[in-house]
């Protein structure tokens, strides 16, 4: 049996950076990851990292904390959010102390550029490569700090003895076989869970495997209703083209050369927020103004010194995935499933109603986004909220010691029949042939707008396709780097989150940030100012709901 | 404004629409139960802008589930799939597909070279990450007084390390490398790359000692030159171009006595003195006259075979001085370039 004070799984920025945490506190920690650590999809973030240094204009965190809450259309927790934007400075600042190579302004200073919503510009970067250089960061001080990852181990359940969590089963990808590995605290930082849609920005890994075991183990999800569709990402393949480049000035227009934010944001016009973009570009593309099913980015004015400087890693893309090179043409982009706002329902150290079990990152819901979040504010949660969860769960230890949580071996025995299961059948359907079906539905009924008919469509179609799902057909039944076992498994993972989402959206009958319904305009502050909370009943969506925590700021009309 | 009547807003137009085409690839497959190899050709529907990845997909979803492969970001940016797309290492997900087809080409996939393989296209990355960890890929201040806020650096000194910082570790150099073929210990370029990385930082005070290491057996000096890992990175680090910085910053160190070191002083000292090459001085000025000796039978038959050029009267260029012009404006050149990059403490920099 193994055994550690402290597992983390999923090894991107919360996860390294919460293990790192918890190491200089001096407890044993270990990571478990599908994926070897800067293989995570943190390291696919361009734009940047948000904190109020005030090195380009007078800034704050104050400031940060009001763009942040009037972007979450008020569901964002306000405690929540100054704490993100308080400590976010200093972990900026500890951040480039351990190497990051941000981009500098001429008097050697962090340079911050200008992102949606945001009152000064506050985002702190690395040309448009910010998550690749944070995730090599953070995986150099890995090895600094000698933190045992076990690389490619599949989490399967997260075990609760006793009420507590007790550690987790993992299916080791390069040997085969089911480990249990027992853990006093376990902190979910496994990622989002974007690829329940057709268009995303997301990687193949992000299928909500961390949101599907808390909820297994007893811990609610919450607000799964709010997917942010990003406003600009490549038709062909999902791929995102950094919100940067409309921060360094570039303009949306419809295929009749119009900068069509004029009808939805007079003075933010791109630069607003990513659900009020969205909506404009779905509208433009929907009546018949697009191109192709897209509206165009046009960075041709931005002149190719800036593009090559600022911009060189969205230029690659463009070049690789959509077969233009953005100095001389614009780029065909479209609203793809970005982020999940939603998550497991987590306090602002991280942890969650069951004992010992913890989440930080896209996995979590604590809630800093609310109903949008703001971009550059994802990285900077994922550095913040990391590193309060493993600074938390190794006080827990060093005060606690050994919960006496244990993994019994009927409970390896269970879940190695389940695998088994899987694994050795042949009857069914194919997993990719549902992921398939699932993505274009939710793509299709659950997107951008929505309304009542089309979301109980969707609903419908999830609960069809979970009991499907029940007999995969896998053609691999071997034990050796079976990726057919995993993509089977992943797949149920994001028929659950689906579950979730869609039930959610089907019951919120107003119009907030990401969810919005065209047979609900508008926003229902009396009734619907309220996280939703999805509990798992007997395998069933049962919801349930919660206030939402105002300090400073009253919810007012949002406009930009 | 959105309202009902926009019930069409909810499904978005022509989302799915995409051409297709046909595509035949050659996998190379090796299953660990029986360890046996062989090739398996598939032939799948795919998207005109589809990548080699994408046609992997295809295969396994539609043809044949047991083919395994890393994948995850398909955005050339984290690095999993790396394999052989017609014998050169290449990230899957940014070849795209749509030349093969257009040629009438069958192309061929299979795992990178240089690392053991675990299944198909999968292989074992252990001693490619043991290498990562050998170069101490970390930050080193030597317990500089940290600052309460960032390090002050110049742009022209953090874009000294632009190229190594994009890196992604996908071991595509590695797998090209011809030097790692022979010598299976030599560090490699990707750890070269990463290792230059901080050397040219200007917060790392680790530099000297980094370089001592790295100028020893199985480090700088074993690269032969051959620009493979140059060719094949998919993300313009230029591997070789980051070992020789690396060497020539350890020549400014001192770090002169391995006999690569050796061998490319001779070559620059030659150069300078004659215009030419003097191969008859290059043996023994690298591994030494003692070991020069044992060499003397083989340097016996190059003669007979008129490969020696005569010891006793170097040949020189005939306008020496013009080489020697050249190699003088080039130091002079390289004198005005940032040596070393510089980061400022915030509280000594004079506010203005």
């Amino acid at each position: 049996m193994i055994r550690h004070d402290v597992i983390v799984l999923g090894a991107g920025l919360a996860g390294m950076r919460a293990a790192i945490e918890a190491k200089r506190a001096g407890v044993d920690v270990a990571i478990i990851s599908k994926l070897h650590p800067t293989r995570s999809h943190s390291g696919a973030a361009e734009g940047g990292i948000n904190a109020a240094l005030g090195n380009a204009t007078e800034d704050s965190p104050e400031s940060h904390a009001y763009d942040t809450v009037k972007g979450s259309d008020y569901l964002g927790d306000q405690d929540a959010i100054e704490v993100m934007c308080r400590e976010a400075p200093d972990d900026i600042y500890e951040l480039e102390h351990m190497g990051a190579i941000f981009t500098r302004a001429s008097d050697g200073k962090l340079a911050q550029r200008p992102f949606g919503a945001a009152g000064a510009p506050r985002t702190v970067y690395s040309a448009d490569i910010t998550g690749h250089v944070l995730i090599h960061v953070l995986y150099e001080q890995l090895i600094k700090y000698d933190i045992k990852v076990y690389e490619e181990f599949f989490a399967t359940k997260v075990v609760v003895d006793e009420g507590r969590c007790a550690g987790v089963i993992a299916w080791d990808t390069q040997k085969g076989g089911l480990h249990a590995i027992e853990a006093n605290h376990v902190i979910l930082a496994t990622g989002g869970v974007g690829r329940m849609y057709y268009g995303t920005t997301n990687a193949f890994a992000c299928t909500g495997d961390g949101m599907s075991l808390a909820w297994n183990a007893g811990v609610p999800l919450k607000d799964m209703e709010f997917m942010q569709f990003h406003p600009t990402t490549l038709k062909s393949n999902g791929v995102l083209i950094t919100e940067g480049c409309r921060g360094e000035g570039g303009y949306l227009r419809n295929k009749d050369g119009e900068r069509f934010m004029v009808h939805d944001a007079p003075n933010a016009m791109e630069l607003a927020s990513r659900d009020v973009v969205s909506r404009a570009e779905w509208r433009e593309i929907a009546d018949g103004r697009g191109v192709d099913g897209c509206v165009m980015l046009d960075l041709t004015h931005l002149g190719w010194k800036k593009l090559k400087s600022r911009l060189p890693g969205s230029r690659e893309l463009a070049m690789d995935y959509a077969g233009v090179d953005p100095i001389e043409q614009p780029i065909p982009v479209r609203p793809g499933a970005h982020y999940q706002m939603g998550g497991v329902d987590c306090d602002i150290w991280g942890e969650t109603m069951v004992p010992g079990l913890w989440a930080a990152g896209e996995v979590a819901c604590v809630s800093v986004h609310g109903a949008n979040r703001l971009g550059g504010n994802s990285l900077m949660e994922t550095i913040v909220f990391g590193r309060r969860a493993g600074q938390a769960t190794a006080e827990r230890v060093l005060e606690q010691g050994d919960t006496g949580a244990r993994i019994e071996p009927a409970a390896l025995a269970d879940e190695d029949r389940r695998i088994a299961a899987i694994l050795n059948n042949s009857e069914g359907e194919r997993p990719g042939v549902l992921r398939e079906e699932l993505a274009k539905t939710m793509y299709d009924k659950a997107g951008v707008y929505r309304t009542g008919e089309a979301l109980l469509e969707c609903q419908e179609k999830v609960h069809d396709l979970r009991e499907r799902a029940k007999t995969l057909s896998l053609d691999d039944h071997s034990s050796v780097f079976n990726t057919d076992l995993t993509t089977a498994l992943e797949l149920l993972s994001l028929l659950e989150c689906a579950d979730c989402l869609v039930t959610s959206a089907v019951a919120r009958k107003e119009s907030r940030g990401a969810h919005s319904r065209l047979d609900f305009t508008t926003r229902d502050d009396d009734y619907w100012l309220k996280h939703t909370l999805n509990w798992n009943d007997g395998g069933e969506v049962r919801l349930d709901y919660r206030p939402v925590t105002i300090t400073k700021h009253q919810p007012l009309a949002r406009s930009y | 404004m959105a309202t009902i009547e926009n019930a069409h807003f909810t499904t978005l137009k022509g989302a799915y629409d995409t051409e297709t085409m046909e595509a035949t690839v050659k996998v190379r497959r090796f299953n660990p139960e029986t360890g046996k190899s062989r090739f398996d050709t598939f032939i799948v529907t795919i998207p005109v802008t589809a990548t080699v990845l994408d046609a992997l997909d295809a295969i396994k979803d539609t043809c044949d589930g047991t083919l395994s492969y890393r994948k995850s970001c398909r955005m050339s940016v984290c690095g999993s799939c790396g394999m052989r797309v017609d014998g050169g290492a290449a990230l899957a997900c940014k070849v795209p597909m749509r030349k093969f087809v257009e040629a009438g080409h069958t192309i061929t996939v299979s795992p990178m070279g240089n690392l053991p393989v675990i299944k198909d296209l999968v292989v074992d990355m252990t001693p490619f990450w043991d290498k990562i960890r050998a170069i101490k890929p970390y930050l080193d201040t030597k317990n500089a007084d940290t600052p309460a806020k960032e390090w002050r650096i110049n742009p022209a000194d953090t874009a000294l390390i632009h190229k190594e910082s994009l890196c992604i570790l996908c071991g595509c150099c590695v797998s090209e490398c011809i030097s790692m073929e022979s010598d299976p210990d030599f560090l490699g370029p990707a750890a070269l790359a990463k290792a230059y990385r901080f050397v040219g930082d200007a917060r790392d005070k680790d530099t000297r000692e980094r370089l001592r290491d790295l100028s020893g057996a199985h480090g700088i000096w074993d690269c032969t030159r051959c620009y493979f890992c140059n060719q094949r990175c998919p993300k313009g680090v230029d591997p070789r171009d980051a070992i020789a910085k690396l060497g020539a910053e350890s020549f400014k160190e001192g770090f002169t006595s391995d006999a690569g070191a050796k061998h490319a002083k001779v070559f620059v000292d030659s150069t300078f003195k004659g215009g030419y090459l003097r191969e008859t001085e290059l043996v023994p000025k690298t591994i030494g006259p003692a070991n020069a000796i044992k060499d003397i039978p083989f340097a016996l038959q190059l003669a007979r075979a008129g490969k020696v050029p005569n010891p006793l009267s170097p040949h020189k260029a005939k306008d020496n001085d013009e080489v020697k012009r050249l190699w003088k404006l080039l130091e002079k050149e390289a004198k005005g370039q940032p040596r070393r990059a510089t980061a400022v403490h915030p509280d000594a920099v004079q506010e203005g």
